[in-house]
């Protein structure tokens, strides 16, 4: 890792910008972090992720949006909200973590997880088709486009047995209603 | 009394067991349920994930919905629709970001931001009386040792929920002691088990639901309770390979705790869709008959 955390930081000789639109956007101030690291100890996710929730603090701090904009957490936090509610300062982490990435996302930085981005992908696109889902059609077109032709392979028949997956694609009947949501939006980018 | 049901997706498919259920427990309990009309998706996890006034148009037409029956209050069993439908009206409470998603909806939301939304563990602990489930009770669950897992968005954030403890929920517990069973201390009820991963990055399921399962054996549960699609499945579906990562048979059945309401009072296993779970529950059924 090749950022220094230990540095002394002195927020006066950095642009604040970063800072100030996470106020705005996430309402948040992350001045207030303690670094007491409760919510990396808290976080469901922190042994996987490349920049524990503490560190993600502390890069808006910096200013440092590229890195907070390529970040491998950005794709695999949980939303669990386990940091937030244990903060002392009540910085919302997740939401900083939610407005990142959509921030990437409309740039068209690519998540290195390309699954987790696709399955998002096509599950708005099945909302603005049918404006409802159910997992068995979903699923499907995942493991297609993800190439993992025999994923859930075992998984599949007994679930059929059960009568778990319903073949049938559910939808809204004022579907233009929800259409609109898509067109009208924006800021979206084409699902 | 009268309130306005929103299943959301998984209600409607894998998780039909949980929309019968609820309709009969609700129906004991006097509560009249009616369904908010042509609703759609919360936009779940992908929404909030991708892009923030998507996810805030998709509650604000269900919200509106609800408003347009004339309905006040709306209750959904499944947590993920829960916490889309609660922060959206808590977003939409933002004058500007109401503005914007009257714009993409085309319709004026200022009633729909008074809706307010409960989980049915919420409504079931506020609004109903324990003592009314005691009388009504047919069946009680003796001898049953049960795992109450809350996961992680019925209670948080705790800003925006305002419901039971973030960290160490008892609502579940206490109903479920309400009809008879015992439910045990354990350190995994409010942690995640993975979420919205299960078929995108299977693996967070099989790490995470496998430290809920485990931590529910340790405990001396013969099955974990729960009041959402996405843990029962998580649980349920991935239990083979979490089972096969952690090289030790669980053969823990995950119910929802509707479904055991529901034979507490008085209904069928087959009513309340117990046929329906991957891990059978049949073993746990006869224990309690005995
Ligand atoms: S818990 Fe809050 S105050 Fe403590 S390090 Fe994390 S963000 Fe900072
Ligand atoms: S919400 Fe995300 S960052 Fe916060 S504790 Fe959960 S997984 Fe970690």
């Amino acid at each position: 890792m090749d950022v220094d955390f230990y540095r002394p930081m002195r927020l006066n000789y950095q642009n604040n910008a970063l800072q100030d639109e996470i106020k705005a956007a996430c309402d948040t101030d992350v001045e207030r972090c303690l670094e007491c690291g409760k919510c990396s100890g808290g976080c469901s996710n922190a042994h996987i992720f490349d920049y524990v929730p503490r560190k993600i603090v502390q890069l808006v701090k910096l200013g440092d949006e590229d890195r907070l904009m390529h970040m491998d957490a950005l794709w695999i936090c949980v939303a669990c909200h386990l940091c937030v509610d244990r903060c002392p300062s009540q910085i919302n982490i997740p939401s900083i973590i939610d407005y990142m990435r959509q921030k990437a996302y409309r740039q068209g930085i690519r998540a290195e997880r390309t699954n987790i981005e696709l399955f998002h992908e096509l599950m708005l696109g099945l909302v603005k088709k049918n404006g409802r889902i159910s997992e068995a059609p979903l699923t499907i077109s995942f493991n297609l486009k993800s190439k993992q032709y025999l994923k859930d392979a075992g998984l599949a028949p007994r679930m059929f047995f059960k009568g778990k997956l319903n073949p049938f694609s559910p939808r809204v009947k004022d579907i233009s209603q929800v259409r609109r949501l898509f067109i009208k939006n924006p800021r979206l980018k084409e699902v | 009394m009268d309130v306005a049901y929103y299943p959301g997706c998984s209600l409607h498919a894998l998780a039909h067991e949980y929309d019968l259920s609820t309709r009969l427990v609700c129906e004991r309990l006097g509560i009249n349920l009616q369904e908010v009309p042509d609703w759609n998706c919360c936009g779940a996890t992908a929404a909030h994930s991708l892009d923030h006034s998507l996810n805030v148009a998709l509650s604000a037409r269900n919200l509106q919905l609800v408003d347009y029956i004339k309905m006040k209050e709306v209750m959904t069993p499944c947590s993920g629709c829960f916490s889309r439908l609660k922060s959206g009206v808590t977003e939409l409470q933002k004058v500007s970001v109401r503005e914007e998603a009257e714009a993409t909806t085309g319709n004026s939301l200022v009633s729909a931001t008074d809706v307010k939304v409960y989980h049915l563990l919420q409504l079931l602990t506020e609004k109903v009386d324990h003592e009314k489930i005691e009388e009504l009770l047919v069946k009680p669950l003796q001898g049953l040792k049960l795992a109450a897992y809350y996961g992680c968005l019925i209670t948080r954030p705790k800003a925006v929920v305002q419901f039971d403890d973030p960290e160490q929920p008892t609502s579940m517990d206490r109903l479920l002691q309400a009809v008879g069973a015992e439910t045990v201390k354990w350190s995994h009820k409010a942690e995640c088990c993975g979420g919205g991963f299960a078929i995108s990055q299977t693996d967070i399921v099989v790490d995470l639901g496998g430290q809920v399962l485990e931590a529910a054996r340790q405990a001396g549960a013969s099955a974990i309770v729960v009041a959402c699609p996405m843990c029962q499945a998580n649980l349920d579906t991935r239990q083979r390979a979490i089972e096969a990562e952690r090289a030790r048979n669980y053969d823990m059945p995950i119910i929802y705790f509707t479904q055991l309401l529901g034979l507490a009072l008085g209904y069928s296993p087959k009513q309340v869709g117990m046929n329906r779970l991957l891990t059978s529950p049949n073993r746990l059924l006869k224990s309690m008959s005995a």
